[in-house]
C-alpha cells in the first residue's frame, strides 16, 4: 500500500485532474486518497503558495481548498488565482466559515462549501457535482451559473423556482440577489446578511 | 420668702390701707358733722337768746314804760311781770356767758350787755318804786328807758352778729379742715396705688417672668436646643422647684441626646465604613426614587459619567421598571450586565435592585430602594477569554480530528485493502469515538458562539407545529429503536410565532431527543402546542421518564450540568444552548412543576407570536 495515491497507472490525458490543498497532512492524504480512482487523479499541495505554483504549471478540473491555512489562506489563494484569470472551480473546505469569507468566496464564483468534518462520500459527491456540472435540481443549475460567473442568471433561476422560506434554495436566493444588487460592495452585502444563513450554504449530500 | 406670702402681705397692706382710708373718711365726716351740729345749736341758741333781749324788753316796756306818759299812779305798779322778765334775762345772760366763754369779744359784749341791763333794771326799780312823780322826771326817765332799751337791743343784735360770725368762722374752719382731710385721703389713695403698683411689679417679677422664661426655654427645647438652662430663683419660691425640674429635664435630654448622637455617629461611621468597603457603586434611594446616599464608588462612577448623584440612565430605566412592578431585579448572569463607557474603557455593571423595608412595629414604616452595580468587567473579560479559548482550542482539535476521521472512513471503505475482523472492530470503535469527540467539539463551538452573542436570529413568521412535525420525523427512527411512540397535539388556529426556524428547531430537537432518551421502553412522548397568554405559543414536550430530581431542577439549564446518576450519554449542553436560543428570542424555556394532576415530565418553550 503506497502512501501517496497511485495516479501513474491511469492515462492522465483522459483523467479528471484534481488539486487538494490542505495544511493538515492526514487530511490531505485522506482527501487525495478518497478522490483517487481510475478516472480521477488527485494532486496535493501543502499550502497556498504551493497551490498557486501548481495552478500556474498545470490545469485542473477542480480544486479542494482549505480555508484556514498559515501565510496564504484559502481566500487569498482564490483571489490570487482569479486575479491571474484562472477559473478553475473551487470547493472550499473548512471547519468554520464566516460571513465575510463566504461573501468573498461567492464574489469569486466559489459556491461549493464543504463543512469539516467531511465523510469521503460527501467529498466525492461534491466534487462530482462540480466536475460533471450537475443539473438535476434547481439549486445545482443556479449554482452552475454562478460558478461560471453569471450571478444574475443564478438569481433568475432560483427566483423562478419560488423557494419556500427556510430552505437552502431560499437562503441561496437571498445571498445571491443581495450580491447581484450590490455588485462588488462586499461590506454592504455582509451588512445586509446575517450569520445564520451560513448553515444553509454548505453542500449537503442528498 | 414664699411668693404666696409676699402676695398675701402685699395684698394685706393694700386691704389695711383701704380700711384705714375708709375709716379715716368716716371719722372725718362724723367729726365735721357733730362739730357743725354743736356749732349750729350753740350759735342758733345764742342768736335766739340775743333775740330774747329785744322781745323781753319790748314786752315789759309796752306794759310799764307807757305808764310814764301819764302822771304817776297812786298805787305802785304790779312788778310780777318785770321780775319774771328780769329773771329770764339774767338767766339768758348766764347762758350766753357759757356759750361764749372762750371768746374775748363775746365776753366784752356780754359784759356791756350786762351793764346796760343793770342800768335798765335800775330805771325799772325807780319806776316801780313809784318815786318819780314829777312829770319832768318821768319824761327824762322815759327817755332813759328809750336809750337803755336801744342800747340793750343794739348789744343783743351785736351779740347775735357775733354768733353768726362765729358760725361763719366755724364753717370756714371746717372747710379748712376738710381740705386737710382731702389731702390726707389723697395721700392714702396714692399710697395704696403705689403699693398696688409695687405688687404688680413684684408679681411680674416673681410670677410672670419665670413663666415666660420657662415658656421660652420650652420652645428652645422643642426646637431641639437642650443647652438651655434657667437661673434658679431664690429658694422659697414655688417656681424654684418647677425650674429645677425643668433644668434637670433639659439636662436629662441633653445627656440622652449626647448618647443618641454618639450612637448615631458610630452607626454612621460603621455604615460609611461598610459602604466605602464595597468596591461596587451603591445607591440608596427613597421610595420615590430620590437619591438618599451613595458610596464613594458610586461617587467616582457618577463623576466619571458626569451625572451628579442621579442614577445612570440605563440603571434608572431598570429601576423605574422595578418601581412600577414592585419587584426586585437580581440578575446573576454577567451577560445581563450593562455597558458603561468611561473614557476609553468599557465597564460592565450588573445592576442589582432591591427594595428594603424597615418595619418598626408601629406606624413608622420606612422603605426605599438599594441599587448595587456589581462590576463584572473582569468576569466578563475572563468569560470572553474562556469563550475564545474554548473556540480556539476546539478548532485546533477539530482540524486534525477531521483528518483522522477521514482516514478512518477511508479505511473502513476498504479501498486500501481488506481488513481483518479485529481491524474492522478496532477502526469502527475509533471512528465512533472520533464522531463523539466531534459532536462534543461542535457543541463547545456552539456554546462559544452562543456566548459571544454571534447567534444572530433571522426572525420570521413561523409555524411552530410544522417545526414540531419535522422534529418528530427526524427522531422517529430513534424513538422506534427504543420502543417509544410519539404524538403531536396542536390547538386549532394557532398563531404563527416570530422566530428563527433553524434555531427554534434546534431547541425542539433537543427537547424531543431528551424526552426519548429518558422515556422508558414502550413509553410515550407527547408534544402539545397551545396558546400561552396573549402573545406566546407554548410548545410542551411530555415524557414518561422519571423526570428531573428536585434538587437539580434549578441547575439543569447550566452548561455542562448533568443530573447525577444519568446513564444516557451527553455532556450537558443541550438545555444550556436551548436556553440561550430562547433568551435571544425573548422567549422562555422551562421545566413544568409536577403535580398530582400532571405527573408527567414536561419541558416547555414559550415563543412570542408575530
Amino acid at each position: 500500500m503506497s502512501l501517496q495515491p497511485d495516479s501513474t497507472q491511469v492515462r492522465s490525458a483522459t483523467k479528471t485532474r484534481l488539486l487538494v490543498v490542505d495544511d493538515e497532512p492526514t487530511l490531505r492524504l485522506g482527501f487525495a486518497y478518497a478522490l483517487t480512482n481510475p478516472a480521477t487523479v488527485a494532486e496535493t499541495a501543502a499550502n497556498g503558495a504551493e497551490a498557486l505554483q501548481f495552478l500556474e504549471e498545470r490545469c485542473y478540473d477542480a480544486m479542494v481548498l482549505d480555508l484556514r491555512m498559515p501565510e496564504i489562506d484559502g481566500l487569498a489563494v482564490i483571489e490570487e488565482m482569479r486575479r491571474r484569470g484562472n477559473t478553475t472551480p473551487v470547493v472550499l473546505c473548512s471547519a468554520y466559515i464566516t460571513l465575510h469569507s463566504a461573501v468573498a468566496a461567492i464574489h469569486h464564483h466559489v459556491v461549493d462549501f464543504l463543512m469539516k468534518p467531511v465523510k469521503p462520500t460527501e467529498l466525492r459527491s461534491a466534487i462530482a457535482s462540480v466536475v460533471e456540472e450537475a443539473d438535476d435540481c434547481v439549486l445545482a443549475r443556479a449554482l452552475g451559473q454562478v460558478r461560471k460567473g453569471r450571478i444574475s442568471q443564478g438569481v433568475e433561476i432560483l427566483r423562478g423556482a419560488k423557494p419556500a422560506p427556510g430552505t437552502r434554495e431560499d437562503s441561496w436566493l437571498r445571498i445571491l440577489s443581495t450580491m447581484n444588487d450590490n455588485p462588488g460592495d462586499l461590506e454592504k452585502i455582509e451588512s445586509e446578511l446575517t450569520d445564520n444563513i451560513l448553515g444553509q450554504l454548505a453542500y449537503k449530500l442528498d | 420668702m414664699l411668693l404666696r406670702l409676699r402676695l398675701l402681705l402685699g395684698l394685706l397692706t393694700l386691704v389695711i390701707l383701704l380700711w384705714a382710708t375708709g375709716a379715716a373718711a368716716l371719722v372725718i365726716i362724723n367729726e365735721a358733722d357733730s362739730e357743725i351740729q354743736t356749732r349750729l345749736e350753740q350759735d342758733y341758741k345764742a342768736v335766739d337768746l340775743a333775740g330774747s333781749f329785744r322781745t323781753e324788753t319790748s314786752a315789759i316796756n309796752t306794759v310799764y314804760v307807757v305808764t310814764l306818759a301819764s302822771p304817776a299812779p297812786e298805787e305802785p305798779l304790779d312788778r310780777t311781770l318785770f321780775d319774771r322778765a328780769k329773771e329770764d334775762l339774767e338767766a339768758n345772760i348766764e347762758e350766753l356767758i357759757v356759750l361764749g366763754v372762750d371768746n374775748q369779744r363775746w365776753m366784752t359784749s356780754i359784759a356791756s350787755l350786762r351793764e346796760a341791763l343793770g342800768l335798765y333794771f335800775a330805771d325799772y326799780e325807780r319806776l316801780l318804786s313809784n318815786q318819780v312823780t314829777d312829770p319832768g322826771d318821768r319824761s327824762s326817765l322815759l327817755r332813759s328807758f328809750g336809750s337803755h332799751t336801744q342800747r340793750i337791743t343794739d348789744l343783743a343784735s351785736s351779740i347775735s352778729h357775733l354768733a353768726e360770725e362765729r358760725l361763719f368762722n366755724a364753717s370756714k374752719a371746717l372747710a379748712d379742715e376738710s381740705g386737710k382731710n382731702t389731702a390726707f385721703l389723697a395721700t392714702l389713695v396714692v399710697l395704696g396705688t403705689a403699693i398696688a403698683v409695687l405688687i404688680y411689679f413684684q408679681l411680674l417679677r416673681h410670677l410672670v417672668d419665670p413663666v415666660v422664661g420657662l415658656r421660652d426655654s420650652m420652645e428652645q427645647v422643642s426646637m431641639g436646643n437642650f443647652e438651655q438652662s434657667l437661673p434658679i430663683p431664690s429658694s422659697g419660691s414655688e417656681f424654684s422647684s418647677v425650674i429645677q425640674t425643668f433644668n434637670s429635664m433639659a439636662e436629662e435630654l441633653r445627656v440622652r441626646r449626647l448618647d443618641t448622637d454618639e450612637r448615631l455617629f458610630k452607626k454612621a461611621l460603621v455604615n460609611r465604613a461598610l459602604l466605602s468597603a464595597i468596591p461596587s457603586p451603591v445607591y440608596v434611594l427613597d421610595v420615590q426614587g430620590n437619591t438618599v446616599q451613595v458610596n464613594p464608588a458610586a461617587e467616582t462612577l457618577n463623576e466619571a459619567l458626569g451625572i451628579g448623584t442621579r442614577l445612570p440612565g440605563k440603571v434608572l430605566k431598570l429601576f423605574r421598571n422595578c418601581q412600577d412592578q414592585g419587584i426586585n431585579h437580581m440578575p446573576e448572569d454577567p451577560r445581563e450586565a450593562l455597558l458603561f463607557r468611561i473614557g476609553d474603557d468599557e465597564h460592565y455593571f450588573l445592576p442589582r435592585i432591591f427594595r428594603f423595608t424597615a418595619d418598626q412595629g408601629d406606624e413608622r414604616r420606612y422603605s426605599g430602594w438599594a441599587i448595587l452595580l456589581h462590576d463584572v468587567t473582569r468576569i466578563r473579560w475572563l468569560d470572553d477569554m474562556k469563550t475564545n479559548m474554548l473556540s480556539t482550542v476546539s478548532h485546533e482539535i477539530k482540524t486534525p480530528l477531521t483528518g483522522i476521521r477521514m482516514v478512518l472512513h477511508l479505511l473502513l471503505e476498504k479501498e486500501t485493502g481488506a481488513l481483518s475482523e479485529m481491524q474492522q472492530t478496532m477502526i469502527s470503535s475509533a471512528k465512533d469515538d472520533c464522531e463523539r469527540l466531534l459532536t462534543t467539539l461542535n457543541l463547545l463551538l456552539d456554546i462559544s458562539r452562543a456566548e459571544s452573542g454571534s447567534t444572530h436570529l433571522e426572525l420570521r413568521p413561523t409555524d411552530l407545529t410544522k417545526l414540531a412535525e419535522q422534529s418528530v420525523g427526524l427522531f422517529q427512527s430513534n424513538a422506534s429503536a427504543s420502543g417509544v411512540s410519539m404524538e403531536i397535539q396542536a390547538d386549532e388556529k394557532l398563531p404563527q410565532v416570530l422566530a428563527d426556524p433553524m434555531r427554534i428547531s434546534e431547541v425542539i430537537h433537543n427537547l424531543v431527543s431528551n424526552a426519548i432518551k429518558h422515556c422508558p421502553p414502550k413509553g410515550k412522548v407527547d408534544i402539545r402546542l397551545s396558546r400561552f397568554g396573549a402573545d406566546h405559543v407554548r410548545l410542551s414536550v411530555f415524557d414518561d421518564g422519571p423526570g428531573v430530581p428536585e434538587d437539580c431542577e434549578e441547575r439543569i439549564f447550566e452548561r455542562f450540568y448533568r443530573a447525577p446518576g444519568q446513564s444516557t450519554d451527553g455532556i450537558g449542553l443541550g438545555l444550556f444552548i436551548s436556553r440561550e436560543i430562547m433568551r435571544a428570542h425573548e422567549g422562555r424555556i422551562g421545566l413544568a412543576e409536577k403535580t398530582e394532576k400532571h405527573p408527567r415530565t414536561e419541558f416547555f418553550i414559550d415563543v412570542p407570536t408575530t
